[in-house]
């Protein structure tokens, strides 16, 4: 070993060598690349990078839980407590996984099994490593459910996960990595699925946690916040290669590599170009109201229950403006945003764009003012057709609204991926050739090619790496300046919201709770909600 | 990729992102088609079954070519002849050009059962390209066939029937009108299924409340009932043709409602997927959606379904035709011949008259593994 974390002689973990390929159809692909890092008794170590950066599959590896098409490196080792674990066969890792290393997935929705009571997944946990009786099997559930700080464990215990929020759920996924107190906790991404204030609240469980059993903890992780509130080391990964390691604080006041400098660099940052308030009116939204029936009671019973997703919400964004629409999931911002582009559910309330009432009329009639007003999606992977190209895809707009000639469509195109800062080789691509980022580009240019005077940003960077998240504001910004654009902005990212928005309305159970301009909302929130989602987004809490 | 200004001012044309993929975003560009050739052409399973499809299509299609005879022609001496085999030594043992042996007629004096015994003396050498039975390709009418006995000898590959017919010719043509079927019902099945199934996923509602309970009517039949019905409606002196296409018309009837149900669900998957909603959000008709978004999103799941239910025809058609309730005499279908042989007593007298059946399964197992091969193939979580 070339380099030394902190001066002890024999770490926990120690991965060292570790190379990645996958075979796929078009030949194998490098994921990961001589990555070597270690992990102490009590240490918490942030592996940090983009997506694609090999940072998961280096945990994966570690368990030997890689996908079958991986051929891992033959200088590949994974010296765990003295043993190399590369060196041994499935049956002897099953012993140790889940017992002395555990693993936090990503996606609590999904990793807890729906068929099974919380209490049995828990327990079967402990069963497959100890031999343990009934009744103290269920005490020693409850112990764990009690632990990761779960309300009520004794009803919990009988619950099934659909019964448990997303924050609830990865608590439970902790009490199962805690079940055989283990050595080592790998933690995928834990809080990325989460909303924010549910994000601090998981953070602080894990470090909690790990300081009172002296685990080591890998934390993998995106998410710079996250580094720099619970980690004592960083690694930082970029395509596959370790490009800089060191202490926490040290990394992060003196970055040496370009890239985590870029990375350090790309948190949100600026403040809205000021805004004329006098400006017309561009899109306005009073008292819009959207209610879900829900059906319950028994077939011969049948009751209904009424959901108000959006309860009378009214909202104004006037020439230039941007408005920010912030909440978490579940709040109704993006049910209320679509049913005032028309695109979603409507029931009540008036919509004024641009002077005309638009609320009563049908899709034929609203077909003049989709060109006026554009919407781009969170999502840039199930945004674009994968069977389209680019060409096709940004020119679909222009077709259905007879825009032009074929030239004039073409320049028009051209002009759009100029303003994303595209190549236009891209026009003869398809999406699946590009990345989360460029995709989000393309969507983008697909809105502005309609030259439409409002945009509704459906959380269009949270589906993105940190670094590119700047870059898309960054243009978002730009093009306001270039096109006078107005915008509404669906975040639950208040760092987002405050470098990009004048205003902002907070919602939660479909109702407004707060709304102005987004200064003075953010530095002296009125409610308690907004006070939390603010201090989950700026305080950095141990 | 040097610059790592925060600002973020690159010129177009450069490459811009940090997440970006060097490979994907430098490398050629294929298409999810080029893909799916990509991934496939890796399946040995696959490209088996691909390769013994279309042998087996291209002999459908030349059956007049590569069958020494016509469906009809009876060789009156070779009554119940069995298989002939093709020899290349001669009776000294030596090497000589490919030949059949014909048979003497022996009469069991106790039995009277007449047994055939391989004669020397009744050689016929085989040739290539000999002249035959007309036969009519493309409006064209030809005599040369892939191959045949010495100045017009008759040669049994694979035996004859009860009427002295050859079983081999008769089995190349089968192939054209159990293909046929094969083709029709899957390309029908689909055509319908389609446009039901996107009909009843894409507008919903009532559309779809009431589609979806006709499907569960149609699938709710008895099939094999409802084939039987269709021997007791049809006239006894019906036209063969008519007979065909009313049992194509069946086996569409009872096929496409799968179909309509799996895309169906699919496309209520996808309908609410974003690109289909940017597409709405630009203005694009429904007509347009469902064209160009939703049907080529379709179609992969489309092709597969394809290449699963033609084997399922070709097994239905032969069990019917065997029956006698498919497919009528005077047109030839693997079921149709297998109807000969449906008493133990022919069975044991010709058993080479089973021969269809290895047809059969040849060409079952072959579009199953193709459509294996192309189910894994256009996965499209598969990346490896």
């Amino acid at each position: 070993m070339q380099w030394t974390l902190t001066p002890m002689t024999n770490p926990l973990l120690s991965v060292e060598n570790v190379a990645v390929s996958f075979r796929t159809a078009v030949g194998t692909t490098e994921a990961v690349k001589n990555v070597s890092y270690a992990v102490n008794k009590g240490e918490t170590l942030a592996v940090v990078g983009e997506s694609g950066s090999g940072k998961s599959v280096t945990a994966r590896a570690i368990m030997g839980m890689l996908a079958t098409n991986a051929i891992v490196g033959g200088d590949t080792r994974i010296i765990f407590d003295g043993d190399d674990l590369s060196t041994w066969s499935e049956l002897e890792l099953q012993r140790i996984r889940g017992k002395r290393i555990s693993m936090i997935f990503q996606e609590p929705l999904t990793s807890l099994n729906p068929i099974y009571k919380i209490g049995e997944q828990v327990g079967e946990i402990i069963r497959v490593h100890r031999d343990i009786s009934k009744a103290d099997l269920k005490a020693e559930v409850i112990r764990l459910l009690t632990e990761v700080q779960l309300p009520d464990p004794e009803r919990r215990y009988s619950q099934y996960p659909h019964e448990m929020s997303g924050g609830q759920r990865q608590r439970v996924m902790i009490a199962m990595a805690l079940a055989n107190n283990p050595d080592l906790l790998i933690a995928d991404e834990p809080t990325t699925a989460l909303d924010v204030t549910v994000q601090a609240e998981i953070l602080s469980l894990i470090k909690m946690l790990q300081q009172k059993h002296n685990m080591a903890v890998i934390l993998i992780t995106h998410d710079l916040t996250v580094v720099s509130r619970v980690s004592d080391n960083v690694v930082v990964m970029r395509r596959g290669e370790v490009v800089e390691r060191g202490g926490t604080s040290e990394v992060f006041q003196n970055p040496q590599h370009p890239y985590t400098k870029h990375l350090i660099a790309s948190e949100p940052k600026g403040l809205p170009d000021p805004l004329d308030p006098h400006a017309p009116p561009v899109m306005e939204g009073k008292d819009v109201c959207v209610t879900f029936r829900l059906k319950s009671g028994g077939f011969f019973n049948p009751k209904t229950v009424d959901l108000k997703a959006v309860d009378h919400v009214s909202a104004l964004v006037r020439k230039g403006e941007t408005l920010g629409v912030v909440g978490e999931s579940g709040s109704g911002k993006t049910t209320f945003a679509m049913s005032l582009i028309r695109l979603g559910v409507f029931q009540s309330g008036e919509i004024t764009f641009q002077g005309d009432r638009i609320d009563r009329l049908s899709r034929k009639q609203l077909q003049p003012y989709r060109t006026r007003m554009q919407v781009v999606f969170q999502d840039p992977f199930s945004s674009l057709n994968p069977r389209m190209i680019i060409r096709q895809i940004l020119e679909e707009g222009l077709i259905v609204n007879g825009n032009g000639s074929a030239k004039d469509r073409d320049r028009i195109i051209r002009q759009a991926l100029d303003d994303v800062q595209m190549p236009h080789s891209a026009l003869d691509r398809f999406p699946h050739e590009f990345s989360g980022g460029q995709r989000q580009r393309l969507a983008i240019a697909r809105a502005i090619a309609l030259e439409p005077e409002f945009i509704l940003l459906d959380e269009p960077t949270s589906a993105l790496d940190l670094s590119i998240q700047a870059q898309i504001i960054e243009l978002l910004r730009d093009l306001r300046r270039k096109h006078g654009l107005s915008y509404m902005f669906i975040s639950h990212d208040l760092k987002v919201v405050q470098a990009l928005c004048h205003n902002v309305i907070v919602m939660q159970h479909g109702k407004v709770m707060e709304a102005g301009p987004t200064d003075q909302v953010l530095t002296n929130p009125s409610t308690d909600y907004t006070r939390r989602l603010v201090d989950a987004a700026f305080k950095v809490v141990a | 990729m040097t610059d790592v200004t925060p600002t973020h001012v690159t010129p177009p044309g450069a490459p811009v992102d940090f997440g970006m993929n060097a490979e994907a975003a430098t490398g050629p560009s294929l298409s999810y088609w080029q893909l799916v050739r990509k991934r496939f052409r890796r399946n040995r399973y696959g490209m088996a079954g691909l390769i013994m499809s279309i042998t087996i299509v291209l002999t459908a299609l030349f059956a007049g070519f590569i069958a020494p005879y016509a469906v009809d022609t009876k060789d009156r001496a070779a009554i119940y002849s069995p298989p002939q085999t093709i020899r290349i030594f001669a009776e000294d043992g030596s090497l000589t050009a490919p030949f059949v042996l014909g048979f003497e007629e022996v009469m069991d004096p106790n039995t009277f059962e007449i047994t055939f015994a391989p004669s020397f003396e009744k050689a016929v050498k085989l040739e290539l390209f000999t002249h035959g039975p007309a036969y009519e390709f493309m409006g064209m009418e030809f005599t040369t066939h892939l191959f045949g006995g010495q100045d017009g000898a008759f040669v049994h590959l694979l035996g004859t029937d009860g009427l002295g017919r050859d079983v081999f010719s008769r089995m190349v043509y089968g192939a054209r009108i159990t293909l046929l079927m094969g083709f029709m019902v899957m390309g029908l099945a689909c055509v319908i299924g389609t446009l039901v199934g996107v009909t009843s996923g894409y507008f919903g509602g009532r559309t779809d409340t009431i589609i979806q309970r006709v499907i569960e009517f149609v699938k709710s039949f008895p099939d094999l009932p409802l084939y039987l019905a269709l021997v007791a409606v049809l006239p006894r002196n019906a036209d063969p043709i008519t007979t065909f296409i009313m049992f194509a018309g069946i086996l569409v009837l009872l096929q496409w409602a799968n179909l309509a149900r799996e895309l169906r669900g699919k496309v209520i998957a996808i309908r609410s997927v974003e690109f289909v909603r940017s597409a709405v959000a630009v203005g694009a008709s429904d007509k347009r959606i469902i064209l160009r978004h939703i049907i080529p999103n379709m179609s992969s799941h489309i092709i597969v379904w394809a290449t699963y239910v033609l084997p399922e025809v070709i097994l239905l058609e032969s069990f019917l035709s065997f029956l006698g309730v498919g497919i009528q005499q005077p047109l030839v279908s693997w079921g149709v011949m297998l109807n000969a042989v449906r008493d133990f007593q022919s069975l044991a007298a010709a058993p080479w008259l089973l021969a269809p059946v290895g047809m059969i399964v040849l060409s079952v197992l072959a579009f199953n593994a193709l459509g294996d091969g192309m189910r894994d193939a256009m996965d499209p979580y598969a990346n490896d």
